[in-house]
């Protein structure tokens, strides 16, 4: 007894540590509340997606006398998805009658504000733009822009994407369907339905595990948004509260477009596509504004299960799916009868399977990558939902992919090489602004690997050359187009003792040539005499000023060209030839715009004077010999002979690189050609990468270069054997343009006092008065 | 901005009398005819010693000057550009001519004005590049060039190179007095 009353007494305190426990239950549970309550407010009121930099191609400007073929036109509206009808009524569509175009555009925000819609007419004479019109007003029209193609995107490590939207971008009728189908009292419940629960839970007891799931839309963005797809009591009871917890603190509207962005909706690869906005690309390669009732029916209808109602792989199931959701609607009179059933006998109407591929032109977006990194960190890029602007152009870029791959095949045909033997890599840029309009990093183009364009650092050959004569013709008291240079052979003992004594391609000695011949016909001992004389750093200065950028090590064989460099570097050099002298640096972006679509940053054009106007109108005349005379005269076997191109070919020791750089008035290219492990490919630069390039260039309508007359230039006929003066008694006499005053005052041989040639520069002399 | 004259923009009372003149540019281009049939020949690589086959053509010659069409393009890309340097936008302003360049790249009275806007904006440096660059275009249009010069000779001056600044002054001087 005794022992047993301090048990009693006790038991008749117990209750209140009971409480005590209650209490600090109900206090653990609150801070969970509370816990859970910050991470919702936290997430949902932050930043709530990481959102993939978007990347754009030029957008194509459309104007009266704009060289562009209605071919063209109609690849450009096939790229942005616009749908040929027979009569255009909505954004996105066009129709064509043979020359005529009728085309309504969609509003685009570009880094100089917003393109709105317009309702184009367009018609073409032959293969330029003949007259642009409001086809409302019927005036004309000086400048429109379409939309630009999306090129590509930069994703985040876990590969989610989505195209953001608000909710009054989003049709009604979508989100009236998503609402009838998905949680129809949304708009009365405060975050969880009571009997939705119960019933689902009938059904799991019944089924002896959970199968059901009578979520609110509320809970199915919580379950995505917060919490693993696990599928067990206590993370149904964390959903239920955070549920509640998020109609708390937000709006119906809110949380509604919310669900709209999140919803995950398909796979593509390692790809997830989440939210309507981007599944309306994904599925029907069009905006979901242009969505007709059946389309967001089905996207409706695949929130149940994107995979299992996937509309390529299992049609039907896709098709009854989307067949209940019109029925839903039309018993909810959402929609008529009619428009369900009429809707229902549509087809699913989705994309081609094969055009998921985003990044359409890796190569391209590589470079846009790297030049964003020197502004940009790499988390910003892939999550802060940049729209970035660029200037490829896509006609350029489809046709360099097509003619690479080709010439590379016709070539390996040509010489009985295994198939994949050769490899290639190009840039092609717009020569007075130095746009990257297009670049290929290899034959495959949907390869996303090795970058041989920007990473093949190969050596350049024979076009480091126009390096050297320009050194020469920068000193035109010592040097002109008429000097003749020594070709016979040579023999250069340096400090060491090595000994060099460099071979023409041809192993022919050519005597006394002519400066602008030896360039033309890229003879390697005079060019290697010319620039020992003038001094290797001499040339490394000029190499710099032209914009190469790159460790050159001051040995002689770099005068022919023992120099590794890129395509994208080769390109760089010729450029500054090209844009008349100016280095122009090459540009792959013109502006960023932030998330919401407010201007970030502009990526101007810039140019640096870098070789006197004299001096570089004698090395592009000599380049322009290159082509009409030289090494590169191949050209015309399929350029019209009225295109004046200026450019170089570049073969390095045992035909292991075949190079061309060339440039017309309007785009310079560069072409090499060669194999990954380096070994002979029996290709000079003018039977590789010059079929390239030429066949590239065939398909442009290009002005030839223009070679701009300039004060201090005048033209002389001049005999080529000699380098003197010549007259109409001279065969072969050619007119040259030296720098005012170093003109050769002597007379050829072959002048016999018959007459003097025409002056061709009077016209322009007239021009001064 | 520092102390530099910001001076006011006016693109428009330029742009007819200069895109006229940027157009009569006595640069000389070859004549675009129809094309030739292209004779696709495949020829093997050139063996060593194998004989030059003649020249397709010689170099064309200076011909007389094709005068372009003004385009309303590039007009209304001006007009544009004018518009937003008055309202003080000039980023803006360089935006559009860059896009009026990419459409008429060779004009030398579009390089001019982003050169003026260059220099509005404190640029200096740039506005004297741009200022050469639209020289480069424009030889025997002494309009332009002295416009292009006087340009540079204020570039200059905002950059205290007084003795640079009086020797391009000079020289739109000379031009306009041509």
């Amino acid at each position: 007894m005794a022992r047993r009353r301090p048990r009693r007494r006790k038991r008749s305190h117990k209750p209140f540590p009971w409480i005590k426990l209650l209490l600090v239950l109900l206090l653990v549970l609150g801070g969970y509340i509370v816990w859970l309550d910050i991470r919702v407010t936290a997430q949902f009121t932050g930043k709530r997606w990481s959102l993939p930099a978007r990347v754009y191609a030029r957008p194509l400007n459309l104007y009266a006398g704009q060289e562009l073929t209605p071919a063209q036109l109609a690849a450009e509206l096939d790229a942005l998805h616009y749908r040929p009808v027979r009569a255009v009524q909505h954004a996105g569509q066009y129709s064509r009658n043979r020359e005529v175009f009728h085309i309504m555009t969609r509003p685009f925000t570009f880094w100089d504000g917003v393109e709105p819609a317009r309702d184009l007419r367009v018609s073409f004479s032959g293969a330029a733009v003949a007259e642009l019109a409001d086809r409302g007003s019927g005036h004309a029209l000086a400048l429109a822009r379409l939309d630009p193609v999306l090129v590509g995107s930069f994703y985040p490590a876990h590969n989610e994407d989505r195209v953001l939207l608000q909710l009054d971008e989003v049709p009604v009728g979508l989100t009236d369907a998503l609402i009838a189908i998905e949680d129809r009292g949304f708009y009365q419940h405060h975050g969880i339905a009571p009997m939705a629960i119960l019933r689902a839970l009938w059904v799991d007891i019944r089924a002896g595990g959970v199968v059901q799931g009578g979520s609110t839309l509320t809970q199915q963005l919580v379950k995505n948004f917060f919490l693993t797809s696990e599928r067990s009591l206590a993370r149904k009871l964390n959903e239920a509260i955070m549920a509640v917890l998020l109609e708390l603190h937000y709006s119906k509207d809110e949380i509604l477009e919310a669900y709209l962005n999140e919803v995950y909706l398909a796979q593509d690869g390692n790809r997830s596509i989440n939210g309507f906005g981007l599944a309306s690309y994904f599925y029907f390669d069009r905006p979901l504004a242009e969505l007709s009732v059946d389309q967001y029916a089905l996207l409706v209808g695949l929130v149940k299960g994107p995979s299992y109602y996937n509309p390529w792989k299992h049609a039907e199931r896709a098709r009854a799916r989307r067949n209940l959701v019109l029925d839903v609607m039309a018993n909810l009179e959402l929609i008529g009868r009619q428009d369900a059933a009429r809707a229902k006998t549509q087809s699913l109407g989705v994309g081609p399977v094969g055009r998921k591929a985003i990044n359409t032109f890796p190569a391209f977006l590589d470079l846009v990558r790297r030049q964003l990194q020197t502004d940009y960190r790499d988390e910003d890029i892939t999550s802060e939902g940049l729209t970035i602007f660029t200037t490829l152009d896509p006609q350029v870029q489809w046709q360099l992919e097509r003619v690479l791959a080709g010439r590379l095949d016709a070539l390996e045909r040509g010489r009985g090489m295994e198939h994949g033997t050769l490899e290639g890599a190009a840039v092609v840029t717009s020569v007075q602004d130095g746009e990257v309009l297009a670049m290929a990093g290899g034959r495959d183009s949907k390869f996303a690997g090795f970058n041989r364009a920007l990473d093949a650092y190969r050596q350049v050959g024979s076009l480091i050359k126009p390096a050297v004569y320009l050194t020469a013709l920068e000193q035109p008291e010592s040097y002109t187009m008429a000097t003749l240079l020594d070709d016979s052979p040579l023999t250069y003992t340096a400090r060491n003792g090595d000994v060099w004594e460099p071979q023409n391609y041809d192993r022919q000695n050519h005597g006394q040539v002519p400066l602008y011949q030896a360039l033309a016909h890229s003879y390697n001992i005079s060019t290697a005499r010319l620039g020992l004389t003038l001094g290797v750093d001499r040339v490394i200065d000029t190499l710099r000023r032209l914009g190469v950028e790159q460790k050159l090590r001051p040995y002689p064989s770099l005068l022919l060209g023992a120099v590794e460099m890129s395509p994208f570097q080769v390109t760089r050099m010729y450029q500054t030839f090209a844009s008349g002298g100016f280095a122009t640096p090459l540009r792959a972006i013109t502006a960023v715009l932030a998330s919401d679509k407010t201007p970030l940053q502009r990526y101007p054009l810039s140019v640096r004077a870098a070789i006197a106007p004299g001096p570089d109108h004698l090395i592009t005349t000599a380049l322009l010999y290159v082509v009409r005379e030289g090494t590169g005269r191949a050209v015309y076997q399929v350029l019209p002979a009225d295109r004046n191109v200026a450019g170089k070919t570049g073969t390095t020791d045992d035909l292991r690189d075949s190079w061309f750089a060339g440039f017309t008035g309007d785009r310079l290219g560069v072409v090499w050609v060669g194999r990954d492990d380096n070994q002979p490919t029996g290709l000079s630069g003018s039977t590789g990468a010059l079929r390239v390039w030429r066949d590239l260039f065939a398909g442009f309508n290009d002005s030839g270069w223009t070679q701009t007359l300039i004060d201090d230039i005048e033209y002389r006929w001049i005999d080529p054997a000699t380098g003197l003066l010549a007259d109409a008694g001279c065969q072969d006499a050619v007119q040259l343009p030296f720098i005012k005053g170093s003109a050769p005052t002597e007379s050829a041989p072959c002048m016999r006092g018959v007459g003097s040639l025409p002056e061709a520069v009077d016209w322009f002399k007239e021009l001064f008065q | 901005m520092n102390a530099i004259e910001v001076p006011r923009l006016r693109l428009a009372v330029l742009t007819l009398v200069l895109l006229a003149q940027g157009c009569a540019t006595p640069t000389y281009y070859p004549p675009r005819g129809e094309r030739l049939p292209p004779p696709v020949i495949e020829q093997g690589s050139q063996a060593p010693g194998e004989p030059r086959p003649p020249p397709v053509a010689s170099v064309p010659q200076p011909t007389a000057p094709v005068v372009r069409p003004r385009s309303p393009a590039v007009v209304a890309l001006l007009d544009t550009a004018e518009q937003q340097a008055n309202s003080g936008d000039l980023e803006a302003a360089a935006a559009s001519l860059e896009r009026a360049i990419r459409i008429d790249p060779r004009n030398p009275v579009l390089w001019y004005h982003l050169a003026t806007v260059r220099l509005a904006q404190g640029d200096a440096q740039a506005a004297e590049q741009f200022a050469a660059k639209s020289n480069s275009l424009a030889p025997g249009n002494t309009v332009q060039q002295s416009r292009n010069w006087q340009l540079i000779a204020r570039a200059r001056h905002a950059q205290q190179d007084e003795p640079g600044a009086a020797a391009a002054e000079q020289r739109a001087r000379e031009l306009a007095g041509r």
